[in-house]
């Protein structure tokens, strides 16, 4: 039996909503199958008031074990790092997150929000928001560079506005059932299971990415959303195209430039008019290029690429 | 689902190969504007995010206006070379290849692959 307590900070709930539609393993299955205690959910959770305040205090004297913290949405510090923005049973939220990782087996940020700060940490950020281990791309957070959980790992960041449902349980259960050792993170702490390869990885519109054929308007069924519609899935590290959401889809497969949440710059440009739906350019090339890829190289392979598309690509394949 | 009847779709190929054999003819008129002296501003080029933005705008304030959007647009017949790089619609992403046709949807002109855009884009 593994002791599991979710809460939130400065977030939508939109982590919690992805959580319980899970389905492999599905949020139950955590409980029936994996043997996982939520002691308590934010949604979840029947304790109100003072039985809350009572089990969380047992929870940070040690009274009763904490095998996984899981945390939701930002770290709120405002006022003047008082925090007083977000309290929670009787206290400030950041105060209960401070004891409770203390004592925490394994730590799990999930969600944007939670890993890095997200949207409220964009630019003026007044809510002094921060993520458990990072801000932004910048290590420490409210944590700390130094932070540990008991089990001797960093905090597990599952990034993700929100997370896939899949990739919280499958961390959590893994976490559960001792393989938590097996994880290996990348360099923002993400499990490499899931963020190594890209969210271009496996997209439908790969094709049209290789003959660089774009696609200029929303809803158009051919075309690649890189080249103009902003698409960040050549240099954002998700599974998204892999493990699909609801089991059939991606928003690139739907039409919907990756807007590259689970990278911590998320969102981008801070959110500047005009700049999320819209591919950056300088001197007319992308402003970002794909992974690995530099300008020279790229120009290079555009016009090639170009120059040998087939009149199949510029069509629209899917026809009814 | 809706599924388009048979004739349907018979009827949007045909308006299709339509819209390409109109192209030709357009693509004359263009090349007559240009080497008939029509004004246009080739530079400075979109060099920018912003100057992207502000050309779009114009452009969508002109239009149907084909001499106003090549005039924007600043279209020539011949490549212009920038920051090291000749800038012709054959390598832009708007190009369609096989039709000659930019497909940025403020333009929606046919083309040569040897035209050039101060819009151009990789």
């Amino acid at each position: 039996m593994a002791n599991l307590l979710w809460l939130q900070g400065g977030a939508c709930s939109g982590n919690t909503m992805s959580f319980l539609n899970a389905e492999e393993p599905s949020a139950c299955d955590l409980v029936t199958d994996f043997g996982i205690n939520v002691l308590w959910h934010p949604s979840l959770g029947v304790e109100l008031g003072e039985n809350l305040k009572r089990l969380l205090d047992a929870i940070v004297s040690g009274e009763v074990a904490l095998d996984i913290f899981v945390f939701e949405g930002t770290v709120v510090n405002a006022p003047a790092g008082t925090g007083e923005w977000n309290r929670f049973c009787g206290r400030p939220m950041k105060d209960w997150v401070a004891d409770l990782a203390k004592v925490a087996t394994f730590t799990v940020a999930v969600g944007d929000c939670a890993t890095w700060g997200g949207i409220p940490a964009t630019a003026p950020n007044p809510s002094e928001s921060e993520g458990l281990q990072f801000l932004k791309r910048e290590h420490g957070g409210f944590l700390g560079k130094e932070y540990t959980s008991k089990a001797g790992l960093p905090v597990i960041n599952i990034p993700g506005c929100p997370a896939h449902p899949d990739w919280i349980t499958q961390i959590v259960v893994a976490v559960a059932t001792g393989r938590g050792g097996d994880l290996t993170l990348d360099e923002f702490q993400r499990p490499k299971t899931f963020f190594t390869s890209f969210t271009q990885t496996g997209c439908t519109r790969n094709m049209h990415f290789a003959y660089k054929v774009s696609a200029t308007e929303f809803g158009q069924r051919k075309g690649c959303l890189f080249y103009d519609l902003g698409c960040r899935g050549p240099m954002t590290h998700s599974p998204c195209n892999r493990i699909l959401w609801n089991r059939v889809s991606s928003k690139t497969r739907a039409g919907m430039p990756c807007l590259g949440c689970t990278e911590p710059e998320f969102p981008f440009f801070d959110l500047e008019p005009g700049t999320l739906f819209k591919t950056q350019t300088v001197m007319g090339a992308p402003k970002d290029m794909p992974t690995g890829v530099d300008k020279a190289g790229y120009i290079k392979l555009t016009a090639a690429a170009k120059a040998a598309s087939p009149a199949w690509a510029e069509e629209d394949l899917f026809v009814v | 689902m809706v599924v388009p009847a048979l004739a349907d779709l018979t009827a949007s190929a045909e308006t299709r190969e339509c819209a390409v054999n109109d192209d030709d003819g357009k693509r004359e008129e263009i090349k007559a504007l240009l080497t008939g002296g029509l004004k246009i501003e080739a530079f400075p080029r979109a060099d920018t995010h912003e100057a992207v933005q502000a050309i779009v705008a114009q452009l969508q304030a002109a239009k149907g206006d084909l001499k106003a959007r090549l005039a924007i647009g600043g279209f020539t017949l011949t490549p212009i070379e920038h920051d090291g790089i000749e800038q012709s619609c054959e390598t832009c992403m708007y190009y369609k290849v096989h039709r000659r046709y930019c497909e940025l949807p403020e333009l929606e002109v046919p083309v040569e692959p040897e035209w050039s855009c101060r819009l151009w884009r990789i």
